[in-house]
């Protein structure tokens, strides 16, 4: 305003205050992840160091914070369904590398380039199929009444019928159906750009399959399978749905176990300090994992060189 | 190629292991397909409880979605609503993946660490998060009844459905970016095209299959939204999985089944159009699956 006259309204000074940031086009993601992301959870974790004001509809009093909530939440019931909740998170990210590695495998290295491509598609069908709906569909397959129920009957499988429903193991079939594709793809894409010649060349210098499988497959698919694990895990272990719909207040989860908390108890302190331990829970495990993951290879580094040092010296 | 030939025996051991996966493969489809084998099934069922199936195979229930008021405006409310928050995702998720790829700073690791916080924090915390920020900023600010309020027909369900799309698009965007060579950029730039021109004219055409893509990724990853749109979504403006989940507290109805699978068709259209509009730009399979899981 006051510098009217002076150089800066000269062309090249009018032209440096007009040059945009370089990373202009990103403002706007920026702002709508910190308004309506960033700015939520801030206030998750603000209230999680509140209390509940009493005989309200979920008010919340900010008057004496303390860590109260995350007190209460690691001494009672919620412990427990943590336990749970990472229990079948484990069990669960293991079952679909196990069930999927194989399925990966097999359309990396067996499938044409043609079959391979409606096989694909195969698998992303139930992946793009609504979540809500096909965890809702167990409920019709896993029914007592249901027609699976009556046919393990008829054919004498079981004496009476299925009673899975409202369990741990319905949660357990829920959480591995609905993640396993995000355990196919990585593997897939990271099997798929292994180059079979370094298998044949392992074949050829004399490895069992077994032994190429360990020493050259595994461990080149080791990016893809890391992928996996965290693709399925971080999902699966802040699950809400399949545990609500597949588990009822038996195979309670913590994501369901928050949820009743806000909103049947209208306690949110309490619900946000147990949303904070989940968060830092699924984030510890990563990072305890991921640790551990590169303790294992670098020692095994270290082996390998000794082993190629003898192997030098002879 | 080569003329030496295998051992005999390691060749007939592979081959076990070849049929051996087969059948794997075989087993883990089926237990892909059977929910939703059933729930096609159930859409065709004459009794009139969700999981009990009476034959013969008929339509009752299909005409019944059309006559049920609620089922038909929470679908109307689905699409609308998917629509506005794909819209918002592509255009903010495609601004910022270009960015993030042509314009590198200081800025892009935060900016990538807001974004795996986004797509890692549970869907859960986002929703009880979102609401209640809705309601302490319309108090706040005094924004209730006004044009201004976020709690306003089919506002928060776009804001809350758009978050999680957002991100995909990000990271689409952006890998499609980094494997685009940036000398046709440059090229352009040297004979004199403006920014704007060299963007208009060479960087949005080499990246809009990935844009198509995602946003067709992003609508679904909408539709399919039900636990912030069933925390965040206002009175009348119900999406079809929140009235869906409403629904499983009391008793479902055939109905439901019927309404999944139509939207299981549209699913099922987005998903072959993410194929064809990425094998025509020339994409293996294998990099359409990495696309459309979004890696």
């Amino acid at each position: 305003m006051t510098a009217v006259s002076t150089p800066a309204n000269s062309p090249m000074h009018a032209r440096r205050r007009l040059r945009l940031p370089r990373s202009i086009l990103a403002f706007p993601a920026w702002f709508w992840f910190l308004a309506f992301f960033a700015a939520p959870l801030g206030l998750v974790v603000y209230n999680s160091f509140g209390s509940k004001v009493p005989q309200s509809v979920g008010n919340v009093s900010m008057a004496s914070p303390s860590l109260g909530r995350y007190r209460e939440a690691l001494t009672g019931t919620f412990f427990t369904v943590f336990e749970t909740t990472l229990k079948i998170a484990v069990i669960g990210t293991v079952l679909c590398l196990v069930i999927g590695f194989p399925v990966a495998y097999w359309l990396a290295t067996r499938a044409s380039a043609r079959l391979k491509g409606v096989m694909l598609g195969l698998v992303i069908i139930p992946f793009w199929t609504n979540f809500l709906i096909r965890t809702l569909s167990w409920t019709i397959v896993l029914s007592p009444e249901g027609y699976l129920s009556h046919q393990l009957q008829s054919w004498g499988i079981l004496g009476g019928p299925i009673h899975l429903l409202a369990t741990k193991t319905a949660v357990q079939i829920g959480v591995v159906y609905n993640y396993l594709p995000l355990m196919i793809f990585p593997l897939f894409v990271a099997l798929d750009r292994l180059d079979p010649s370094l298998r044949e060349a392992s074949k050829d210098l004399g490895a069992t399959p077994g032994r190429t499988f360990l020493q050259v497959t595994g461990p080149l698919a080791m990016p893809g399978i890391i992928a996996g694990l965290l693709l399925v895990y971080i999902p699966l272990a802040g699950d809400y749905l399949t545990a609500k719909i597949l588990g009822k207040a038996q195979g309670n989860m913590a994501g369901a176990f928050i949820a009743s908390q806000v909103i049947d108890a209208q306690n949110l302190p309490a619900g946000a300090a147990m949303a904070v331990i989940l968060i830092l829970l699924i984030l510890g495990t990563i990072l305890a994992v991921g640790g551990i993951g590169l303790a294992i290879a670098k020692m095994s580094q270290i082996r390998r060189s000794v082993y190629v040092d003898t192997g030098d010296s002879i | 190629m080569t003329a030496i030939s295998v051992p005999a025996p390691s060749k007939r051991k592979f081959e076990w292991m070849s049929f051996g996966l087969g059948v794997w493969c075989v087993v883990v489809y089926i237990f892909l397909f059977i929910p939703i084998g059933f729930l096609i099934a159930h859409s065709l069922t004459k009794s009139s409880a969700f999981e009990v199936w009476a034959g013969p195979p008929s339509f009752r229930w299909y005409p019944k979605v059309f006559e049920n008021k609620q089922l038909m405006s929470a679908i109307r409310a689905s699409f609308k609503a998917a629509l506005g928050s794909t819209i918002v995702a592509t255009i903010i998720g495609s601004m910022a993946g270009i960015t993030l790829a042509r314009r590198k700073g200081r800025w892009t690791k935060p900016f990538i660490v807001l974004v795996l916080l986004v797509l890692v924090t549970p869907e859960i915390v986002d929703a009880i998060g979102l609401l209640r920020w809705f309601v302490a900023s319309e108090l706040k600010l005094n924004l209730a009844n006004t044009w201004f309020s976020l709690r306003s027909g089919l506002l928060p369900l776009v804001i809350g459905q758009s978050l999680f799309s957002t991100a995909v698009v990000i990271l689409i965007v952006r890998a499609r970016m980094e494997g685009l060579d940036e000398s046709l950029e440059q090229a352009a730039e040297d004979l004199y095209a403006t920014p704007r021109r060299a963007f208009m004219q060479i960087t949005l055409p080499l990246v809009s299959p990935a844009v198509v893509a995602s946003a067709l990724l992003a609508f679904t990853l909408s539709l399919d939204n039900t636990i912030v749109s069933n925390f965040v979504n206002t009175t009348g403006n119900s999406t079809l999985p929140a009235y869906v989940f409403g629904k499983t507290k009391s008793v479902l109805k055939p109905d439901i089944a019927a309404a999944s699978t139509m939207m299981l068709g549209v699913t099922l259209l987005a998903l072959v159009l993410v194929v064809v509009v990425l094998k025509r730009s020339g994409d293996s399979s294998s990099d359409i699956a990495a696309t459309i899981t979004g890696q």
